[in-house]
């Protein structure tokens, strides 16, 4: 789970991708499981065959069988339901995490790179402090002093996602801001505001966009982590992290059923995300080479 | 004339007053999120304590003062390791924090050596040979480690190894319960085991370490892994490995005098950072196995609705994060000319 060191951030401007690019991306294997995770989700209603939410006393801990495809888990709740609408909690809560993080990162990493001097200095520094914290940690204090729900799940893991954003960011906006374009843009009048806003933004946003399937690979694997503790999720609530706990008790006793197949989706989204965020990166490489 | 010791000695200077205001900014942190957004005083005595408690909470713990006192108290206090009272356990958490750290660092540091002597080899032999057998299983190593929830791996080789194998002692601490435990002189098992010289003891506690140490080194190998293949395919691509080469170097020569001194230093960053990682990831490990260190005391302590223990752990995994840092930049500088040159 830990982060691998970037390597330096290519600078590749947008254009608009010719539709055999896009045909091979839309049919590379990570793409495919997103998009049947997706579906899982949208019609979890259609393709569940049982409620999520209702145990069934007389059939706890059920292998699995053509009745219950994943087996049941302790309350005797239908594991393959549970799978399927808990890809709606944990998608929706990485995502948007990551999107809050991209939100907040963005324009404070191109100040930091377009202004440099103090601004610069002053938000390097926090970045930093923001590194030391353990992030897993970090989320247990906050959650304990501030409360323990699925909205300060989200802003947490959003803020913990800012100094990636922000970093990235600076490191393109770097090179951006002695070029000729932007020379050009403020001959023409620009204030720094909408310089940064019009000009400098939209060229980071490509390195930004590699960067966001890993980071929501990344999420997804917190969000699952932080639940398995008792963070964010109640029990009965459907979602990956805390269904694993709840079977955890009973792997020692050889039921392996509850805790294998919500990792197994977990593993899934986090290995699909991470494997398209590194072709992504792989592309822009060769794209920035020429 | 400038002394010799003059250089480093300002850079070790520099580097160790960037560790303080880092630390100083993570206390910071801590102090703002405890005391500014979240009440410690209902916290404390709960949602439905009456208005007298409350008052007397709120003086009791000095909430009245001026902010800037407040936080000044905070620092002083943090700076003497007075990181509060645990509600459950009925001690300072220093206390526990100090009983419980060996478990923590004996499990993070047998995970690192997993890393070191696993993902260092791996890395060198994939750059290598990047077409070879190896390389494709460090590549595929890499992809499981970072997307498979570690708290699960931990559970399936629970499932395998303990329940299926029988190859490993349930998952339930450091020692079975019928061994009585060394005498205690590091706090670290193993080493006092054999300096008690109690074979059975040993046995038990590397039995119980292997598993949690594998599931842990598992999701941080990649970054270690990647970081030296990397790193190797790089300069071994360079002018002057090809030079040697054209002056007919045996191989051996140009991997282990020229390319693999150049690993050392991002390799030597990446390892503290791993370490800063670990002392955080352990948390999760340590629920799964019944581990009794720091990270299952922050759970406990959670569970409890007790905040100040979780706190300490955090201000004491990023003195740890820190530390890791500056040694690593020590070593870095000891190692490196060219960062000495400077």
């Amino acid at each position: 789970m830990a982060e691998v060191p970037l390597a330096e951030t290519p600078v590749v401007l947008f254009r608009r991708p010719r539709w055999r690019t896009l045909r091979r991306w839309l049919f590379c294997p990570p793409v495919i499981i997103l998009a049947l995770l997706l579906l899982g989700a949208v019609f979890a209603p259609q393709l569940a065959r049982y409620d999520p939410l209702t145990p069934s006393p007389g059939e706890k801990l059920q292998p699995p069988s053509a009745r219950h495809w994943f087996g049941t888990d302790p309350y005797g709740m239908d594991i393959f339901s549970r799978v399927l609408y808990a890809t709606r909690t944990d998608l929706t809560v990485a995502v948007l995490s990551v999107l809050l993080g991209i939100a907040a990162g963005i324009p404070l990493g191109a100040l930091a790179g377009y202004l440099g001097g103090w601004v610069d200095e002053a938000l390097t520094r926090l970045t930093e402090v923001m590194q030391a914290f353990p992030q897993i940690l970090f989320a247990m204090a906050v959650m304990a002093a501030l409360g323990n729900n699925l909205v300060n799940l989200v802003l947490i893991l959003a803020f913990l996602n800012v100094p990636v954003y922000l970093k990235m960011v600076r490191s393109v906006t770097l090179p951006l801001r002695e070029s000729d374009f932007v020379l050009a843009a403020r001959c023409a009048g620009h204030t720094t505001g909408s310089l940064v806003v019009r000009h400098i933004i939209p060229n980071t946003l490509v390195p930004v966009f590699s960067q966001f399937s890993l980071s929501c690979s990344y999420a997804v694997q917190m969000v699952a982590g932080l639940s398995f503790i008792g963070l964010g999720v109640k029990i009965p609530h459907p979602e990956w992290g805390s269904m694993i706990s709840l079977g955890a008790n009973y792997i020692v006793f050889g039921m392996w059923w509850p805790a294998l197949f919500p990792g197994l989706a977990t593993f899934l989204a986090a290995f699909a995300l991470h494997d398209l965020g590194q072709r992504l990166r792989r592309s822009l490489l060769r794209e920035a080479e020429g | 004339m400038r002394s010799p010791w003059l250089g480093p000695l300002l850079y070790i200077l520099r580097r160790a007053a960037m560790i303080f205001l880092v630390l100083l900014g993570v206390c910071t942190v801590t102090f703002i999120v405890t005391r500014l957004l979240g009440n410690p005083v209902y916290l404390l005595v709960g949602q439905q304590a009456n208005k007298e408690i409350l008052d007397n909470m709120i003086h009791q713990m000095g909430l009245d003062r001026p902010l800037y006192e407040q936080y000044l108290r905070y620092l002083w206090a943090v700076a003497r390791g007075d990181l509060g009272m645990s509600r459950y356990t009925f001690r300072p958490v220093l206390e526990d924090i100090r009983l419980r750290l060996p478990a923590t660092f004996e499990l993070v540091t047998a995970a690192m050596w997993l890393i070191v002597f696993g993902g260092v080899p791996l890395g060198v032999l994939a750059a290598a040979r990047p077409r070879g057998i190896i390389a494709r299983f460090a590549q595929f190593l890499s992809q499981l480690g970072v997307s498979m929830p570690s708290f699960w791996v931990g559970l399936l080789l629970i499932y395998f190894f303990f329940f299926r194998l029988h190859w490993f002692p349930a998952p339930l601490g450091r020692l079975a319960d019928q061994i009585a435990a060394p005498p205690r002189v590091t706090g670290l098992l193993l080493v006092d085991s054999l300096l008690a010289r109690d074979h059975v003891a040993f046995r038990s506690a590397l039995g119980h370490l292997v598993l949690p140490a594998v599931t842990l080194a598992l999701g941080s190998v990649p970054a270690t892994l990647q970081i030296t293949r990397t790193t190797l395919l790089q300069v071994l691509a360079s002018d002057y490995i090809r030079t040697a080469r054209a002056y007919g170097m045996p191989a051996r020569a140009i991997y282990f005098r020229y390319a693999l001194k150049n690993v050392v230093v991002p390799l030597i960053t990446v390892l503290a950072m791993t370490f800063g990682y670990l002392m955080s990831g352990t948390v999760l490990v340590e629920t799964v196995f019944a581990w009794p260190g720091l990270g299952l005391y922050a759970v406990d302590a959670m569970n409890h609705f007790d905040y100040e223990p979780i706190v300490g752990v955090v201000l004491l995994s990023a003195l740890f994060y820190a530390l890791a840092y500056l040694v690593a930049d020590l070593v870095s500088f000891a190692v490196d000319p060219r960062i000495r040159a400077q």
